[in-house]
Formats: C-alpha cells, structure tokens, sequence
C-alpha cells in the first residue's frame, strides 16, 4: 500500500512538475515577447550597421510599421525603406507568411518567400519584432548565469522553443531569459537541419512605449561569425495602424505622416 | 577499437567541442564591443524625396552598318510626395533623358512626367479618391503583363530591354481613382477620359496623346484567398472595344518557391492590323503569363515564366511577313513595343538575379527572353557595384537569331555599356 501511494505521488509529482514545467516556459517566452513588442500598434525607426571582420561595410535605416494581427495575434509589419537614398520609399509587407517587396517606381508588388526576405536587410526585423509564443513552443532547459550584451552577468531561464507553426523562418530557438524581469538577453535561432543561422544580444535597455525595452540587438551570422549586424531601434511612438495596411493593395498608396 | 583510442576519440571531440564554444565565446565578445553606426535623424522631408543623376556611355555593334555605334545618355529623375495636413497628398515624379545619338524623328532631349496627382485618403487608409496622372499599374508576372491595361503608348523612352527597370520610366494616365480597403482586399475603380488623339513629338509636351487618347475604365477586385494565396479580378472596358476581362494569382509555393500568373481575354484587332493602320474585325483571344520564382540559400532567385499572346502572329504567319514585307516585320516589332504588348505568339523568360555575388554589395542580374515560334533570343546581364550614394554597373546585351526573326531583325547585335548612378 505503501510503496503503492508512493508510487502515485511519484507520478503526480512528475507529472504536476512536467505541467509547472511547460506553462511557465511559456508564460516567461509570453512576457519575454511583451518586452520586446509594445502591446498596441507602434512605429519605430530602426537603424543596421553591418560589419565585416570588424570594419562597417553597411548602413541602413528603415522605420517599421507593426500591429497584432486580430486573427492569430502574430505581428504584422510594413517597413518603409529611408536609408540609403537608393531604396529610399521601398517597402517590405510581412504579415504571416504573407510578404511582399514594393518598389514605387516601378509600381511593382513582388510576393516574396521566407527564403527570398532572408536575402534582404529586414531579414533580421523578426530577431527583434516577432512574437515567439505564437508560433513556438517554449520548454524549460535549466537555468544559467551567463554575459549579457552589455558585459553584465545575468541569471536566466534556458528556454528551448521548437515550430510549432508552418512558415516560419526558424526551426529551433534557444533563448535566455533574465529570472528577475523577463528580459530576453541572448537567443540563438536554427535551421531545420540544426545549422545555427544567428546569435542575438538585446542590450541597451531603455524605457519606450511605457516598458524598459531593447534598443539595440546584436545579431551574429552563424556561418560566419565575422559578420555582424547591429539593429539600433529609436523613435518608438504609438500609432493607428489599421488592418487594411497589411495587405499587397495598400503598398501604392502607403503614406504615413 | 580499443579502450585507449576510444578515450583518445573522446578526449579530442570534447576538445573540439569546448574549443567551438570558446571560439563562439569570442566571435561573441567581440561582436558585442562593436558600436553601430549613430542613429540619422531623417527629415520627413528628406523622406519624400528621390532624386538622381544618371550617365550612360557604351558601344553598339550593329547589324546594318559596319563598325559600332557610340550611344550615351543622361538622365535626371526625380519623384516628390507633399504632404497638407494628414489626409492630403500631392505625388510629382518626373524623368529627363538626353539621348545620343537622338532617335530619327524624335527630340534628342525627352521629358516624361510620370506622374502629378492628388491623393486623399480617409477613413484611417481605408478609402482613397485620387486625380491626376497616376502610373496604375498591375500584373505579378515578371515580362509580360496581360492585366496591366494601362501599359500601351506608356513608354517615351526606351532606356533598357530588363522589363522591371523599363517600368520605371512609363508614364501615367490621367484619371479619376477611388479604391475601398479591408482587413484582406480592396475594390478600386478608374476612369481615365480621352484628352488628346495622336501622340505628341515634342520632347518636353506632356504627350496625352500617347497615354489618354480614349476613354477608358477598370474594375479591380483584390482578395487574399488562403494565408498565403492572393487574386486580382479585372474588368477592363475601352471606348470602341468590348470589355476585357482579366485575373492574377500570386501564391507561396515552399518556404523558397512562389508561383505568379495572370491572364486576360478580350475582342481587339489582331496586333498586325493594328501595326499596319488597318481597320480589321475584332477577335476574341487570351493573353497569359505564368512562372515560378526559386531562391536558394546562396541569395540567388531564379524565375521562370511562359507567355502568350493570342493577338500576336503565329509562327506560320509571322514566318510569311519577314519574307514577303521585312518593313512590315520591323513597323510590327515597334507596334508590339508601343503597346508595350508580346511580339510573340509564345515566349520564355528566365530571369536571375543574384545578391552579393562574390562580393557585398555587388549584384548580378541577368535574363534570356526566347521567341518560342522562331527560336530567336536576347541575352542581357548586369553586373552592378552599390556604394552608398553611388551605383556603378556594366552591362551587355545579345541578340541572337536569323535575320528575319524577332530579335535578329533589330539593329542592335550586341551593346555593351557603363552606367553611373548618383543618389542625392
């Protein structure tokens, strides 16, 4: 009989600490998710600089347009190429798998693929803006100390985040987690085949849109960890963003004050 | 194998293994000492402004004369939004191009204002009334657009055969433009009037004649139809012709693979009768794009697409016109080509373009369009340097065929030039 409820509360206790387990991955990713993403539509202007073995080969600056879709509470975004004068005006609509390139000028939509935004700047936009907890599911791995982007120790949850939707751009995430305040400090994101495709840092914690925030994230090349790009977001403002911008039909005629 | 080498194998893998971390430990802390690039404060101004100075230089190996011809170019181009108040805007987009050596019977010296309208928009985006010269442009397809029915008589200048830069140089219609949007489509509809009735010579005149030289309307209903599947349907009616009607589809294929087509039927006059002048009786016929565009890992998009043109000669028919009238094959090409419409009954386009090639910031695009009815082709491929302010790229283009098919009828063999490019 003993041995019997022993065994019982064994299988509760695992179970019960198994289910602790799983909800609280999620609810810290959820949290961690709400940090980085301001919880009403907002515009912020973001600024790359792109390194190569150390020395700045790119710069370029783009203001991104986001709100959470009423369906399926991803985000959506429309970002609005500045800088350089070359792509000044062009524009990138991302909302779900749902992308396309606009270029004024020629009055060209172009649906892209997940493969084909890899290719461009805005490539890196769901490192910082993307919100994980939608499409992934978060399990814990542990707890680490370990250096943030700004050379600080941090204590953290080790989540590990597997697809749990089609379509998106990363099959694994890991991503750490500050216990004290739900921060996101480090993620690195992967490839099905497990290849490490980027590191992220997010450094620079300042308060914008009523929350401390990242302002900056460092992203590493997985391949080649030589080449750097550093994601600089300012001018945060809340803004009316209705859902009809995030569809092909509104790129010719998207002018924001 | 035994215990030792085991050890050993275990030994250098846990070696490797802390020595991958301790290298990624350091690739890390280093990447996390660099400093971006100071944040720009960009004027809104600045924002709404595009302006750049284009030069041209390049030799042209021709068919008809011997030796080559030097051709150069300038072109300034400019494009400006004004803003009144939240809901007003005024859209100005203009383009200058100085042509040597100038096109018999035309200006060597040829303005194109693109565009000049007003645009308000209400309801938070949701509802736009726009007037003026509007460049209403649709088609996914990458050469040929069946759908885009404002394409005919767009074209002032011809600066360059690749289709997607020749599209930024047509000119507008003016016209009267509403659109409704929601969360997943939009409705619009334009009417443009008949202003003028034969295409102006003068190369600053804002030639109406080429782009409003009869009353025209469309209907334009687009629809997102799965997460990752989109449609346009068109109704399309001239003034003297029966309506035209037309559908687009774009759709994700695989996380690396999108498919694009569009089509169109309509009654016109064969493309033939419309290049002699002649008033023959309307047929119904269909025009179609199709293709599929792959990009791999290495940042190199391949596009594939077919084509066709019911209104175009056939192979048989536009085989008997080279024989028996070369002029009239020629007068037909410069029909097709101002009605920005397929010379070909059937065509092929395969178009790449490939990012950083070899090096940042250096881009390769390149295409090959083939006339599936007489085998003939034209080869074209850029190699282009960014720079921040500055592009630098070479370009060559080929035309291979017999001499009485669609590209080897035209003057140009092989033209190999250099463009700069400075942005302000």
């Amino acid at each position: 009989m003993v041995n019997r409820s022993t065994f019982l509360f064994a299988i509760w206790l695992s179970f019960g600490s198994w289910a602790y387990a799983v909800v609280s991955a999620d609810e810290i990713l959820v949290a961690s998710d709400a940090i980085r993403n301001p919880g009403r539509p907002f515009s912020v202007t973001v600024t790359l600089t792109e390194f190569r073995a150390g020395k700045q080969v790119d710069t370029n600056t783009l203001i991104s347009y986001s709100r959470t879709q009423q369906e399926g509470g991803q985000f959506s975004s429309l970002i609005r190429f500045v800088l350089p004068a070359r792509d000044a005006g062009k524009l990138m609509l991302k909302n779900g798998s749902d992308m396309w390139f606009y270029d004024p000028v020629s009055k060209a939509s172009v649906r892209l693929s997940p493969q084909q935004r890899l290719i461009g700047q805005a490539a890196n936009g769901d490192v910082a803006t993307v919100n994980l907890a939608r499409d992934y599911k978060a399990a814990m791995a542990g707890e680490e100390e370990i250096k943030d982007g700004d050379g600080q120790s941090r204590k953290t949850y080790k989540l590990t985040l597997a697809a749990s939707a089609t379509g998106v751009t990363y099959s694994n995430i890991e991503m750490w987690v500050d216990t004290q305040n739900s921060r996101p400090i480090k993620a690195r994101f992967f490839a099905e085949s497990g290849r490490l495709l980027k590191t992220a840092y997010y450094r620079k914690y300042q308060l914008q849109l009523g929350a401390e925030r990242p302002t900056e994230t460092v992203i590493i090349d997985g391949l080649n960890p030589q080449s750097v790009t550093i994601m600089r977001f300012s001018d945060y403002v809340a803004r009316a963003i209705p859902e009809s911008w995030m569809q092909r039909d509104f790129l010719p005629r998207f002018q924001p004050e | 194998m035994n215990c030792k080498s085991v050890l050993d194998s275990c030994f250098a893998v846990s070696v490797a293994f802390v020595f991958a971390a301790s290298a990624h430990a350091a690739d890390d802390a280093d990447a996390l000492k660099l400093e971006g690039a100071p944040i720009e404060a960009v004027a809104a101004s600045a924002r709404d402004t595009r302006f750049f100075l284009e030069a041209v230089v390049g030799n042209s190996s021709q068919r008809y004369r011997l030796g080559g011809l030097d051709i150069g170019r300038v072109s300034l181009d400019f494009s400006q939004t004004f803003r009144v108040g939240t809901a007003l805007r005024f859209f100005l987009s203009d383009r200058v191009d100085h042509i040597y050596p100038d096109v018999v019977g035309a200006d060597a010296t040829v303005n194109s204002l693109r565009e000049a309208y007003v645009s308000w928009q209400g309801d938070g985006g949701g509802t736009v009334v726009e007037f003026g010269r509007i460049n209403l442009r649709y088609g996914p397809a990458y050469g040929y657009n069946p759908t885009d029915f404002f394409r005919d008589g767009s074209l002032r200048t011809l600066t360059t055969a690749n289709p997607f830069a020749l599209r930024e140089n047509r000119l507008g219609s003016v016209m009267l433009r509403a659109q409704r949007l929601w969360a997943e489509g939009s409705l619009s509809f334009a009417l443009s009037p008949k202003l003028a009735s034969v295409p102006s010579r003068d190369g600053w005149g804002l030639d109406l004649g080429s782009t409003n030289n009869k009353d025209r309307a469309l209907l334009a209903l687009g629809m997102k139809v799965a997460e990752t599947a989109n449609i346009q349907l068109l109704a399309f009616k001239a003034n003297g012709l029966s309506t035209t009607i037309g559908a687009s589809l774009t759709a994700l294929l695989s996380d690396a693979t999108t498919v694009q087509a569009e089509w169109s039927h309509g009654s016109e006059p064969d493309l033939l009768s419309r290049a002699r002048g002649l008033s023959a009786p309307s047929t119904a016929r269909n025009r179609f794009a199709g293709g599929v565009t792959y990009t791999t890992s290495g940042k190199l998009s391949i596009t594939a697409e077919y084509e066709y043109n019911g209104f175009a000669l056939s192979k048989s028919n536009a085989a008997a016109l080279a024989q028996i009238t070369p002029m009239g094959q020629v007068a037909y090409q410069v029909e097709a080509q101002r009605l920005q419409d397929l010379a070909a009954r059937q065509a092929i386009l395969v178009y790449l373009s490939q990012k950083d090639f070899l090096t940042k910031n250096l881009d390769v695009t390149a295409f090959v369009r083939a006339n599936l009815n007489d085998a003939s082709k034209l080869v074209w491929m850029e190699l282009r340097r960014h720079w921040t302010n500055f592009d630098l790229a070479l370009q060559w283009q080929q035309t291979l065929g017999r001499a009485t098919s669609e590209y080897g009828v035209l003057p140009d063999r092989r033209v190999v030039q250099l463009l700069g490019i400075y942005y302000f």
